[in-house]
C-alpha cells in the first residue's frame, strides 16, 4: 500500500473505505478518493492503453484532462479517472483495448510503428476495390479507434439548468482568484467564485506553501455573505456578453456576469524525451496532488527533473512522503544556490545541474518506469517527476478575445486580453509568484470594481518581482522515436516534423493532418511542444506559429448537462378531454395534439367513412380550435387587409365574411383564410394552423413600415373554434338556446353574426371547408367545453358525429379546396391554383402584386388540376408521385384520397400548364414505377355547382 | 498488410510526399486565377490541370489552405434533394466521391454508409415521398421507409410512440456518406500543384482591375496578377469578394455550428438526421459523433460559437438516443455561410466576361468539392456553361426560375 | 446569449428577439422595372460591416431597429422606427 498518513490525504476520509472494482479486480480506497488516486494507492499505476500503440499509459497530471486516466464507468464512457470518485460497488474498466489492459493483443501495434507512419491512412486502404475503404478497411479503423464504449442502455438521468446573475464572477479560487473575489466582495459587489476542484485553495491546497496563507484567505471569504462560493464547479466556456456555463455536476448554472475574472492558473507542462509516456513519469504538481490531496505515495525510488522552484519543492515534498529521492536532475546551468537549492542539498539530495534526461526505460512490456537515462548514464528509479514549466491556461481568455503570444525575452507564451469586461489574474497573467498572483487579484477586482461604478482606490498593476527568462527544453527528435508530444494521439516529435517535411506547416494543416491536440486534452500538454516544433521545423518563431483556435468547451461536458431536462412542446385544444372521453385517436399534428377519427384503430377506416357519411347525409362537428385567430381593430383595418391580402376587404360589408389569400413579395402563396368583419373597424381573421406565429409576426411586420392605425391581437390561444356542417346542421343550431337567428335568409352563406349560444358568446360564420350547410361557432376558450357540449346534446336527435381530420381531409379533397403547404410551395402562385377570382384586378396594391403580374408575364408552366381515377383502378399513385410528361418531371400529385361519395379516387396534381384543360390525359408514375394514364376534371369533384353549401 | 505500409516501414527514411508544396512567387499573370484555396478551387484547379492542360492556374488563398468551410462542415455527401435540376447535380457528384480515392491516389475515406432522415411529422412525410420519387426516377437510391424499416436501419432510435415527436418513418438514402474533408482538399492540392498549378497561401485578394466587361488583374497583399480567366470560390466570403468586382450575389451569410464528442467505440452505422428537431449525426472514423444541425437565426460573418446553439444541439441528439446523455462534448465551432434565397448554389457566368462564379454554397458545398470543380473547370476551359449547370445560374433570379431546396436542406446540409 | 437593448424593455437575452434582416429600399412597385424588382426581391444587404436591421421583441411585439456589425456582432445602439432617417 502507498497509503500516507495525516495530515497528507485532505480529501480523503480514512475512517469510511469504499470497495469498488477496476478490471474485474476488488480494490479499496476512502471516501473523496478519486479511481486514480484509489487504484494509485493499491500500485495500480496503468489505467489506459494508448490510442494507436496500445502502450500502458498512467496518471500523468492528476487534473483529469489527459486520455491517459479516462476509464469506462458501466454507463458512462470516457470519465475522468483523477477526478470521478469512486463509490461503493463502482464497476470501472480500462479503455481502448483488445482484450484485457493487462494483456492487450494490440500491444503489437508498437512493434509496427515504423509501418504506421504520420498520415498513414491518407496513403493506403484504398484497394483492391473502389469500396474497399467501406467494405474492408474502415470497419477495422473504426473497431480500433474510439475510446469508451458507450451504454446504450444507459438509466435516464436527471439534470436540471437554473440561472445566475452576478456583478463579478471570479473563475478559479487559487490565490489569484481567492484574492480577486474577496476584494470585490469586500467592496460591496455580488460575486459568484467557482472551481472545478472541490475545495477552495488551488495550487495552496497541494503545493508547498504556509497553510496560513490559504486560511487567512478563507476565513474572509467567509464572512462575506455576498460571495457565492462554488466549488466542484467548472466554468466551461466564455459566450458573447459574459454568458458563461457553470457545470456543477448534473448542473447548468447559465450565468450572466457584467464583469469576469479569470484566475484560472497555468498548466504544467510535460518533458519531450523517448518513452516519456510510461506510468511513473508524471508532472510535479501530478505528485503533489497525490500526496496533499490523497495520501498517496507516488513512488518509492524517485527522480525529479527542475528547471523551476516547483521542481524543488516537489523534491523536498516526495521526501515528506517517504520517498527516496534519488537525484534532482536541473537542466539549468550552474549558478547561485537558492534556499530551496541549499534545503535540498542539505537532505543530501544529489543535484545535478545542466543535464536533462535522455531517455526512460520501463520494465516488461513499458508497465512501469525501470530506469532513465541522464548524462550517458541510467539511474534506475520507479517514478520521475517533471517540472520544467507552463503554460497559461489558456482557454478561456482566448474565449473571451484574448491573443496568444510569445515573449521571447522571457520565452514564455503570454496572453493579452483587450481592454473590457473580462480581467485576467494570477499565473494565467503570467505571475507566477504567491504574493504577486494575491495582489493580481486585487488589482483585477479594483479594475473591476472601477468599471462597475465603485469607488475604490485604483490598485497597482503587478509587475513580477524578478523576469527571469524561462527555461525552454530544447527538443531534438529521438533517433528510437516513442517521444510524445501528445499523449492521447500518440504523435511523436518526428510526426510533427514530416507533416512540415509534407507540406503541412501551418499550425492548423499540421494539427488537421497529424491530429495533434483534437484529443480529450484538447493540446493542453501539447500546444506549446507543437508550436516549438514546428517553429524549428519552418525556420520561423514560435510566436509566428502560435496556437489553434481555442473552443469550447474548455473541458469535455456531458450531452446530458447542456440538453437538461428537455420538455417538448406540446399543446392540447380547450377540447382535448372531450375527444379523449369519446375515444378519439388523437395526432399530434405541429404543435398540437388533434383527433384523427374517434374509435378503436382497428376499424379506423370504416370509422372514417362513417364521419364522411355523416356530414355528406346529416351533420358533424370538428374541433378547429387549432386554426390561427387573429383580431384587427382600428380605422385602417380594411385598408390593412388590403395591403395584406389579394381580395377587396375595404368595401367588405359588416357582417359578411370573405376568403383571404395571402402572398408574400416574391408572389407565391403563403397563407389562406377568411375574414369576417365584425364592425367597420374590426375584422376577425382566420390563419392556417402552421402559419398562423408567421402571420401574426408579418402583419405586425408590415406595419411597423406602414405605420396604419390598426391594432393586432392573436387570438389563436385565447378562442376556439367549433364547425357544424351537413344538411341538417341548421336544425342542430335552432335546437340551441340562442339570440341568432339561423335561418337562410337572416342569415345566408359568407356571412357572419356575433351572439349567444347557448349561454356562450360566440362568434358564428357561415364557412366551411366540407362543401356542406356549415356554421361556424368561435368562443373564448374557457367557454368551449359547455358549448361543445350544448351542441352535442342539440345534435344527438340528428344524429350528429363528432368528425376527426382523417374524414376532414377527405371531404375538402372531394370539394377540390386546397391546403397550403400541401398542395401548395414556396413557389406557387394564385395563377397556378386557378384562384384568379380570388386576386383583385382593382386595387392599386397588396403584398405580392407586383411580382405575380410580372411571373404572369414569363410565363405559366404548371397548373394545379384535379385528377379523378376510374372506379376499380388498380394502382391508385400515393401522394407525391410524378407527373411525367415525355418521359420527364413536370409536377407531382399533392392530395389524394379515396371519396366515399363518388366511389372513386381522387387527386390534385400539378401538371404542364399545356395539359390543364379538362379530359386531357396526364401519365403519372405510382411509387412501384408503373405509369398510368388519368384524366385532368374539375378541382370541385363533389357538388361541382355548390349548391350545398348555400341551402 | 497493405503494401504501402510495407515501403514505408522498410525505407530509412520518411518517404516525403510533399502534398502542398510551399507558396512560391507570385508571377505577374496566369491563364486562370482561382479565388479561394478550398476544396472547390482546389477541385477546380486539378481538373483543369489534368483534363483540359490549362497548367497556367494560381490559386490565391488568403489563410491556410482549405481552412474556411472545407475545414469546418460535417461532410454529408448526398443526392437526395427534390428538384430534378438539383439532384442531376448532385448525383454525378456522388459519383465522383465514389472514385475519388483513386483519382487522386489520396484515401479520402468516402464512407458511404447512407443517411437516414427522420419525419416526426406527416407534412415531412410527404416532402420524403416527393423526394424519393423524383431521386428513383433520376436513378438515385433513395427510397421512404415505414417504422419498422427505421428500426431496422437504426435500432437505437428512440421512436417516441405515442409521444409528441413520435417518428413516423424515414428517408432511406443508401447513396449518402461521409469522407475525410479535409483529405480531399489536399488530394486535390496535391494533384494539381504536382501538374504546375501554383498554390498561394496568406494570399488575400484585395480588388479587381475591370475594364469593360473583364477582368483585367487582380491585386493581392502580395501585388497585382493579370489574368486570363478569374474564378470566385471563397465559400463565406463569396458575396465579399463578388462585391469587390462590381458583382452583388443574392446572398446572405449566417454562421453554422457544429460539434463533436469523444471517441466513442462505433455505436452509429449511418447519418442520422431529424427534420423536426434540427439535428444530425454521424460516426466518425475515428469514433467521435458530429452533431449539427440548422444555421443561426441572423445574419453574421463570426465563426464563434454560442451556448444556445451547443444546448439546442444537445436537446436533439439526445432526444434521438438518451443513452447519449453520459457522452461527453469535445469541441464546437462554426462556419460562415454563404446562403441563397433557394437553398441552390449560384454556378457559371458573371456579368463579366471572364470572371466566373461558384458561389453560394451555404451549408451544403462540401458534397459538391468534385462535381462542381469539375464542371466549373469545363465551364472555364471551354468558355461556355455546360448543360448541367445551367440551372443554377445567377439569372435564375430574375426569371423567377428558383430551384428551391429548402425542404431537404433544412437539417441535412 | 447574446444581449440585445430592446428600447421599450431594456437589455433582454436575444432569444427573446425575432430578426427580420436589414432594413430595405421600398421602391415603387409602379414605377420599377422588371428586372430591378426581381433585383429588389432577392438582393440582400450583407456588406462587411454595419447594418441596420429590423428586430421584434417578441414577448411584446415590439419592433424596432439596430445598428449592428455584421462581422464583430456588436451592436452599435438600438432605437424606435420613429428615429429612423428617410430611407433612399
Amino acid at each position: 500500500m502507498n497509503r500516507l498518513p495525516a495530515p497528507f490525504g485532505s480529501r480523503i476520509d480514512r475512517s469510511r473505505p469504499v470497495r469498488f472494482t477496476f478490471e474485474g479486480k476488488f480494490f479499496e480506497g476512502y471516501e473523496g478518493d478519486s479511481i486514480a488516486s484509489a487504484l494509485a494507492a493499491s500500485g495500480q499505476w496503468v489505467l489506459s492503453r494508448s490510442f494507436k500503440y496500445h502502450r500502458p499509459r498512467g496518471i500523468l497530471s492528476m487534473t483529469g484532462a489527459d486520455a491517459n486516466a479516462l476509464v469506462q464507468l458501466p454507463s458512462e464512457p470516457n470519465a475522468a479517472g483523477e477526478r470521478t470518485p469512486i463509490s461503493e460497488g463502482l464497476r470501472v474498466s480500462a479503455q481502448n483495448v483488445n482484450g484485457s489492459l493487462e494483456r492487450d493483443r494490440d500491444a503489437v501495434m508498437d512493434r509496427f510503428g515504423r509501418f504506421l507512419p504520420v498520415g498513414f491512412y491518407y496513403r493506403t486502404f484504398m484497394g483492391p476495390r473502389r469500396d474497399s475503404w467501406l467494405k474492408f478497411w474502415e470497419p477495422i479503423i473504426r473497431r480500433k479507434a474510439g475510446l469508451g464504449v458507450v451504454d446504450t442502455k444507459a438509466p435516464h438521468r436527471h439534470f436540471d439548468k437554473t440561472h445566475l446573475h452576478c456583478d463579478v464572477l471570479v473563475v478559479g479560487a487559487g490565490p489569484a482568484g481567492l484574492s480577486a473575489a474577496i476584494s470585490a466582495a469586500e467592496a460591496g459587489a455580488d460575486v459568484v467564485l467557482c472551481d472545478e476542484n472541490p475545495e477552495i485553495g488551488g495550487a495552496l491546497t497541494y503545493g508547498r506553501y504556509d497553510p496560513e496563507v490559504l486560511s487567512g484567505l478563507a476565513s474572509r471569504l467567509e464572512a462575506l455573505p455576498n460571495l457565492k462560493v462554488l466549488t466542484g464547479t467548472v466554468c466551461n466556456g466564455w459566450y458573447e456578453d459574459n454568458w458563461l456555463p457553470l457545470i456543477e455536476s448534473d448542473r447548468l448554472h447559465r450565468t450572466r456576469a457584467r464583469e469576469v475574472i479569470l484566475a484560472t492558473g497555468a498548466i504544467e507542462q510535460p518533458a519531450v524525451f523517448r518513452n516519456n509516456d510510461l506510468p511513473g513519469i508524471m508532472l510535479g504538481s501530478a505528485a503533489q496532488r497525490l500526496i496533499r490531496h490523497y495520501g498517496v505515495r507516488p513512488g518509492t525510488s524517485a527522480v525529479v527533473l527542475a528547471a523551476n522552484d516547483d521542481g524543488y519543492r516537489t523534491a523536498l515534498d516526495l521526501l515528506d512522503a517517504g520517498v527516496s529521492v534519488v537525484e534532482l536532475v536541473d537542466p539549468r546551468p550552474a549558478g547561485e544556490a537558492g534556499p530551496l537549492e541549499t534545503e535540498l542539498r542539505g537532505k543530501g539530495v544529489t543535484i545535478r545541474k545542466g543535464a536533462t534526461i535522455e531517455a526512460a526505460e520501463g520494465t516488461v512490456g513499458n508497465r512501469h518506469l525501470a530506469r532513465i537515462h541522464v548524462g550517458g548514464s541510467w539511474i534506475a528509479c520507479d517514478l520521475l517527476t517533471v517540472s520544467i514549466g507552463q503554460a497559461p491556461a489558456w482557454q478561456l481568455p482566448c474565449q473571451a478575445g484574448g491573443k496568444v503570444g510569445y515573449d521571447a525575452s522571457t520565452q514564455a507564451m503570454t496572453i493579452t486580453l483587450s481592454v473590457g469586461s473580462v480581467h485576467l489574474a494570477g499565473a494565467v497573467a503570467g505571475v507566477d509568484e504567491l504574493q504577486d498572483a494575491i495582489a493580481s487579484g486585487r488589482h483585477a477586482a479594483a479594475t473591476a470594481l472601477m468599471r462597475l461604478g465603485h469607488a475604490v482606490a485604483a490598485e497597482p498593476a503587478v509587475t513580477p518581482k524578478s523576469v527571469r527568462p524561462r527555461y525552454v527544453q530544447p527538443i531534438v527528435a529521438d533517433a528510437k522515436g516513442r517521444d510524445f508530444v501528445d499523449f492521447d494521439e500518440d504523435l511523436q516529435v518526428k510526426d510533427l516534423q514530416n507533416a512540415t517535411k509534407d507540406g503541412y506547416r501551418e499550425i492548423e494543416l499540421v494539427k488537421r493532418f497529424t491530429t495533434v491536440g483534437m484529443g480529450p486534452s484538447q493540446g493542453r500538454h501539447s500546444a506549446l511542444a507543437t508550436a516549438r516544433i514546428v517553429a524549428d521545423a519552418t525556420g520561423r518563431s514560435v510566436g509566428e506559429i502560435g496556437i489553434t483556435t481555442a473552443r469550447p468547451p474548455v473541458g469535455p461536458e456531458t450531452l446530458g448537462v447542456l440538453a437538461g431536462h428537455h420538455e417538448v412542446l406540446e399543446r392540447r385544444t380547450a377540447l382535448h378531454a372531450r375527444h379523449v372521453a369519446l375515444k378519439a385517436a388523437m395526432k399530434p399534428v405541429g404543435a398540437w395534439w388533434r383527433p384523427y377519427y374517434y374509435g378503436d384503430a382497428s376499424s379506423a377506416e370504416e370509422a372514417v367513412r362513417e364521419e364522411i357519411l355523416a356530414v355528406r347525409e346529416g351533420v358533424g362537428l370538428l374541433d378547429v380550435s387549432t386554426l390561427g385567430k387573429l383580431e384587427i381593430r382600428g380605422p385602417d383595418a380594411g385598408e390593412f387587409l388590403d395591403r395584406l391580402y389579394t381580395m377587396a376587404h375595404a368595401n367588405q360589408p359588416v357582417g359578411r365574411v370573405r376568403y383571404c389569400l395571402m402572398l408574400n413579395e416574391m408572389g407565391s402563396v403563403v397563407d389562406d383564410g377568411v375574414a369576417y368583419r365584425m364592425a367597420q373597424d374590426q375584422f376577425y381573421v382566420t390563419a392556417t394552423t402552421g402559419a398562423v406565429a408567421r402571420v401574426y409576426a408579418d402583419m405586425l411586420f408590415w406595419n411597423a413600415d406602414w405605420r396604419l392605425k390598426v391594432d393586432v391581437l392573436n387570438l389563436t390561444g385565447a378562442f376556439s373554434g367549433l364547425n357544424v356542417t351537413g344538411p341538417k346542421a341548421r336544425q342542430v343550431l335552432k335546437a340551441l338556446d340562442s339570440d341568432i337567428d339561423f335561418s337562410r335568409d337572416a342569415f345566408p352563406y359568407l356571412s357572419g353574426r356575433d351572439g349567444m349560444v347557448a349561454g356562450v358568446p360566440v362568434r358564428v360564420m357561415r364557412i366551411g371547408f366540407t362543401g356542406e350547410l356549415s356554421y361556424e361557432l368561435h368562443c373564448p376558450s374557457s367557454l368551449a367545453p359547455s358549448l361543445w357540449d350544448a351542441v352535442m346534446a342539440a345534435g344527438r336527435p340528428h344524429g350528429l358525429r363528432p368528425y376527426g381530420l382523417e374524414a376532414s381531409r377527405i371531404l375538402r379533397l372531394e370539394k377540390g379546396h386546397i391546403l397550403i403547404g400541401q398542395d401548395t410551395d414556396a413557389i406557387t402562385t394564385p395563377d397556378e391554383l386557378g384562384f384568379g377570382w380570388a386576386v383583385s384586378k382593382k386595387k392599386p396594391f397588396f403584398v405580392g402584386k407586383r411580382s405575380i403580374e410580372m411571373r404572369a408575364r414569363l410565363g405559366q408552366t404548371r397548373k394545379l388540376v384535379g385528377l379523378q381515377f376510374p372506379a376499380g383502378a388498380r394502382n391508385i399513385p400515393g401522394e407525391s408521385c410524378l407527373v411525367l410528361r415525355s418521359g420527364a418531371p413536370v409536377g407531382q400529385i399533392t392530395s389524394v384520397g379515396y371519396s366515399p361519395s363518388l366511389g372513386r379516387h381522387i387527386a390534385l396534381a400539378y401538371v404542364h400548364a399545356d395539359d390543364q384543360a379538362q379530359g386531357s390525359r396526364v401519365t403519372v408514375k405510382c411509387r412501384d414505377g408503373e405509369l398510368v394514364e388519368v384524366p385532368v376534371v374539375a378541382h370541385a369533384f363533389f357538388d361541382p355547382t355548390n349548391a350545398r353549401q348555400e341551402i | 498488410m497493405p503494401l504501402r505500409l510495407l515501403k514505408y516501414g522498410l525505407s530509412r527514411d520518411y518517404p516525403v510526399s510533399g502534398d502542398i508544396p510551399a507558396t512560391p512567387e507570385l508571377k505577374p499573370a496566369y491563364d486562370v486565377v482561382i479565388i479561394g484555396g478550398g476544396g472547390h478551387g482546389l477541385s477546380c484547379a486539378h481538373h483543369l490541370a489534368k483534363y483540359h492542360g490549362i497548367r497556367s492556374v494560381a490559386v490565391l488563398e488568403k489563410g491556410y489552405l482549405a481552412g474556411g468551410n472545407t475545414a469546418r462542415n460535417t461532410t454529408t455527401i448526398r443526392s437526395n434533394y427534390i428538384t430534378a435540376e438539383g439532384i442531376a447535380f448532385y448525383k454525378e457528384g456522388v459519383e465522383l466521391f465514389e472514385r475519388l480515392s483513386q483519382e487522386l491516389d489520396f484515401n479520402v475515406m468516402f464512407s458511404q454508409r447512407g443517411q437516414l432522415t427522420l419525419a416526426h411529422t406527416e407534412a415531412t412525410m410527404r416532402s420524403f415521398h416527393m423526394r424519393a420519387e423524383m431521386g428513383k426516377h433520376l436513378g438515385t437510391r433513395t427510397e421512404v421507409v415505414d417504422q419498422k424499416g427505421v428500426e431496422e436501419l437504426c435500432p437505437l432510435l428512440n421512436m417516441d410512440y405515442g409521444g409528441p415527436l413520435e417518428i413516423l418513418g424515414g428517408l432511406w438514402h443508401a447513396d449518402g456518406g461521409t469522407a475525410r474533408h479535409d483529405a480531399v482538399a489536399w488530394g486535390y492540392a496535391a494533384q494539381a500543384s504536382r501538374r504546375g498549378v501554383e498554390i498561394h497561401q496568406r494570399t488575400e485578394v484585395q480588388g479587381f482591375e475591370v475594364v469593360g466587361d473583364r477582368v483585367q488583374a487582380v491585386k493581392t497583399n502580395r501585388g497585382r496578377v493579370a489574368c486570363g480567366q478569374v474564378l470566385i470560390a471563397t465559400g463565406g466570403m463569396n458575396y465579399d469578394v463578388a462585391l469587390m468586382a462590381g458583382v452583388e450575389l443574392p446572398i446572405r451569410c449566417y454562421p453554422l455550428q457544429a460539434m463533436v464528442t469523444q471517441p466513442l467505440k462505433p455505436w452509429l452505422d449511418t447519418l442520422v438526421s431529424s427534420v423536426s428537431l434540427h439535428t444530425y449525426l454521424v460516426q466518425s472514423s475515428r469514433g467521435e459523433v458530429v452533431i449539427g444541425g440548422g444555421s443561426d437565426p441572423y445574419q453574421l460573418y463570426s465563426t464563434r460559437s454560442t451556448l444556445d446553439m451547443k444546448e439546442h444541439l444537445a436537446k436533439g441528439a439526445v432526444h434521438l438516443f438518451p443513452f447519449l446523455q453520459g457522452v461527453r462534448l469535445l469541441r464546437q465551432w462554426a462556419g460562415i455561410t454563404d446562403m441563397t434565397p433557394d437553398y441552390s448554389p449560384i454556378m457559371g457566368a458573371s456579368p463579366l466576361a471572364n470572371l466566373w462564379l461558384d458561389c453560394g454554397w451555404g451549408t451544403w458545398g462540401f458534397k459538391a468539392t468534385p462535381v462542381a470543380g469539375k464542371r466549373m473547370a469545363q465551364t472555364i476551359a471551354e468558355g461556355r456553361v455546360p448543360d448541367i449547370l445551367k440551372p443554377f445560374a445567377l439569372e435564375r433570379f430574375e426569371t423567377f426560375r428558383l430551384l428551391n431546396e429548402m425542404g431537404a436542406t433544412a437539417a441535412s446540409h | 446569449m447574446k444581449l440585445l437593448t430592446c428600447p421599450m424593455n431594456g437589455p433582454r437575452n436575444i432569444d427573446e428577439f425575432q430578426s427580420f434582416g436589414p432594413v430595405r429600399a421600398r421602391p415603387d412597385p409602379n414605377a420599377t422595372a422588371d428586372r430591378d424588382w426581381s433585383r429588389h426581391l432577392f438582393r440582400a444587404e450583407n456588406r462587411k460591416g454595419i447594418v441596420i436591421e429590423w428586430w421584434r421583441h417578441v414577448p411584446s411585439n415590439y419592433f424596432f431597429l439596430a445598428e449592428r456589425d455584421l462581422v464583430s456582432n456588436e451592436v452599435i445602439r438600438t432605437f424606435d422606427v420613429s428615429e429612423l432617417p428617410e430611407r433612399a
